[in-house]
């Protein structure tokens, strides 16, 4: 469904993509790995067109997807923002709603999928981290898009709530919405994602379900850091 | 059946998107603190202004002369909006940059960015509330007005349109400015600090251009103060309205160039200076437009009827040389009383200053010092005399063009009153405050009920 051949980005001299090239299929969820400084958030912005590409495209069932048309496609929810700070939760899940046409009743169903009901009323500038970050799976869900980018969607989330949020996007990804997401703990990507796209100094160094990466590793066993470790 | 290759296509309503814009506005500290202290500023000025003019009034009730100088419009509306303007200077840049900046620290504007509105939709709905947030602060300088009329005070209706518009175009620009700075730049202060060095500059190089019409002297013609100033004293120019409209609108537009982050930054220079090309081209345009109303009750920007429609026949180029320095009294006696005048009623007029830059001691040996040449068609005079009962006799023999009929003065017998400020010291000190203090407080809640009955309708 999703293509992305030779993406390239620079900062100056510094290469932060470097011809990364992978595929989203419809209803995956993919995990984007990589350790701090990869390039996964680079990645993920130049991919919905917030940040120009030096170099590379976008295809859309193998049609070329320009940058400016990308957010019909897709849509990211990035890390660590906690945006519109002075509006109260409900204010933005129904600006949310109305921005989009989502039909009543929508926003009732992300607060009570994210259990954000107590803070329904708090202006988000208030709000602890975990509940800022289910404001922002909240609002992701709200979206229309047929693909959905998370940075690290499990950031600040405890153990109970990282396994509630991963449900949650398993129906999500169930009912033909397909999920990249950046995750640099290792343990959740294998827990929740179909396929990886593992991302080491801006390039790609694997890409594949668990099995296939293994497969290239030439490794019988072990988990997703093996895996890793072993094609980095 | 849509195919499964086909993207959603949305129909984002802008109403939505100016709501959240409006909340935005209301949900900041910026507005209200602005607001509280624009009304005891506005009630000061207006106290002091019905005091001086009630002290004037008083003179005034022996002498009739003394009555046909008492303006409303100097005495009460001018000095009213100065308040305006030093809110539209100093405070009101926060909202501004407030409204673009905050998106950007908090991270909204990746959000924003991905919305399915165009930039150019999104820097609108900024500009039509902070345009809306504008008339709220005018509406605090119309109050002031309203408690004039109440206690019998007379205004006329073009020279407070004359005023508001001037005040509107300073504020699309100052708008302009701080949109531009908070797009292209990261914080805040940074953005804060760039314009507000664009508006106290404006300030600070009108004043310097006082006394120079050299080099300063013309720059002086770009500065805000200096277009907000016309108005002020009730004339209408169409030029300068477009020139400073084109101006504000070009800043919008680059504003929008920068609002997208991530963008390459050789893009966006070149997009920038697309839209500094057009904004000067539209500005040399507009400010060509001589077109001038004076929106004075006593007509005291105009010629006589006769005396204009006279003027208005000149075919060929006027030209006036003054040799007098800017700072001279018998300089500004001339050019607000007959050479302003001239400028916005001959058809074609070159003014040349001869003395700019110079100073008094540079000037004093010099025997041509407080002449004023006037040529037309190959024909001279010179005079030195600053008055239009002996300029005009000159230009209509050097002209050849018949002296109109004496029409009689314009019957302006003033508005003397003595008014008490006690009702306005009352609204503008405690009603009003409190009024702002309760919505500013109440807001918060209104905003909450909002969201849960968007939820549960």
């Amino acid at each position: 469904m999703l293509e992305v051949r030779d993406l390239t980005k620079r900062f100056a001299n510094a290469v932060a993509l470097d011809a990364v090239g992978f595929r989203v299929g419809q209803g995956e969820i993919v995990g984007l790995v990589g350790p701090n400084g990869a390039g996964k958030t680079t990645l993920l912005e130049t991919l919905c067109g917030l940040q120009d590409a030096d170099r590379g495209s976008v295809l859309w069932h193998h049609a070329s997807l320009a940058p400016d048309r990308r957010k019909e496609a897709m849509f990211y929810i990035p890390d660590g923002i906690a945006p519109y700070g002075a509006h109260s939760v409900g204010a933005v899940l129904a600006f949310f709603q109305q921005v989009y046409g989502r039909p009543d009743g929508a926003v009732e169903t992300a607060v009570e999928s994210l259990a954000l009901g107590s803070v329904i009323g708090k202006t988000i500038g208030t709000l602890s981290k975990g509940y800022r970050r289910r404001l922002l799976v909240a609002l992701g869900l709200m979206t229309p898009h047929p693909v959905l980018l998370m940075d690290e969607p499990f950031d600040g989330f405890d153990l109970r709530q990282t396994r509630d949020i991963m449900q949650l996007m398993r129906r999500v990804s169930a009912g033909g919405r397909s999920l990249l997401l950046s995750i640099h703990q290792l343990i959740d990507a294998e827990r929740l994602c179909d396929r990886f796209v593992l991302l080491s100094a801006g390039r790609v160094c694997g890409e594949g379900s668990l099995a296939e990466l293994q497969s290239k590793a030439g490794l019988e066993g072990g988990g997703l850091e093996e895996a890793f470790l072993a094609l980095a | 059946m849509r195919l499964p290759e086909a993207l959603p296509s949305f129909h984002a309503p802008a109403g939505v998107l100016i709501a959240k814009e409006m909340r935005d506005l209301l949900a900041g500290r910026a507005f209200w603190v602005l607001l509280l202290l624009l009304s005891p500023l506005v009630g000061y000025g207006f106290d002091q202004a019905v005091q001086l003019y009630a002290e004037a009034s008083r003179a005034a009730a022996q002498s009739p002369e003394l009555a046909r100088g008492l303006s409303p419009f100097d005495g009460i509306v001018v000095p009213t909006f100065g308040a305006l303007y030093f809110t539209t200077t100093f405070l009101f840049p926060f909202v501004v940059i407030r409204a673009v900046a905050a998106e950007k620290q908090d991270g909204a504007h990746k959000l924003m960015q991905q919305l399915p509105y165009r930039t150019a939709v999104i820097v609108a709905a900024k500009v039509a509330v902070l345009g809306l947030a504008w008339l709220a602060m005018a509406a605090v300088c119309l109050s002031a007005l309203l408690l004039w009329m109440l206690q019998g005070g007379h205004l006329s209706l073009s020279e407070v349109a004359a005023v508001m518009a001037g005040h509107a175009l300073y504020a699309a620009v100052v708008a302009g400015i701080g949109l531009a700075a908070a797009a292209m730049t990261e914080s805040m202060a940074t953005a804060a600090i760039l314009t507000l060095a664009a508006t106290v500059g404006f300030w600070v190089l009108d004043f310097a251009a006082s006394s120079d019409s050299g080099a300063l002297g013309a720059l002086s013609g770009l500065s805000l103060t200096a277009v907000l100033r016309q108005f002020e004293r009730g004339i209408f120019s169409l030029g300068t309205a477009g020139a400073t409209l084109a101006a504000a609108c070009g800043l919008v537009c680059l504003a929008a160039v920068w609002w997208p982050a991530g963008r390459r930054v050789g893009a966006r220079a070149l997009a920038s200076a697309g839209v500094l090309v057009l904004t000067a081209a539209a500005i040399a345009a507009t400010s060509r437009a001589s077109l001038y109303a004076d929106a004075r009750e006593d007509r005291r920007n105009s010629f006589s009827a006769g005396e204009a429609a006279a003027l208005a026949q000149l075919r060929q180029r006027l030209t006036v040389t003054v040799n007098l320095r800017p700072e001279d009294p018998r300089y500004i006696d001339f050019n607000n009383g007959v050479l302003g005048k001239l400028i916005r009623t001959v058809p074609d007029i070159a003014v040349i200053k001869v003395a700019g830059g110079r100073s008094e001691f540079a000037t004093q040996g010099d025997d041509n010092y407080g002449q004023i040449a006037l040529a037309y068609a190959g024909r001279y005079a010179r005079t030195r005399s600053t008055s239009a009962n002996e300029i005009l006799p000159l230009i209509y023999e050097l002209t050849n063009l018949p002296r109109p009929q004496a029409t009689p003065p314009t019957q302006f017998a003033g508005y003397p009153l003595v008014a008490d400020s006690g009702v306005s010291r009352l609204w503008f000190y405690a009603i009003l405050p409190a009024v702002v203090a309760t919505a500013w407080l109440a807001r918060g809640g209104l905003l909450r009920r909002g969201a849960r009955s968007a939820i549960r309708p």
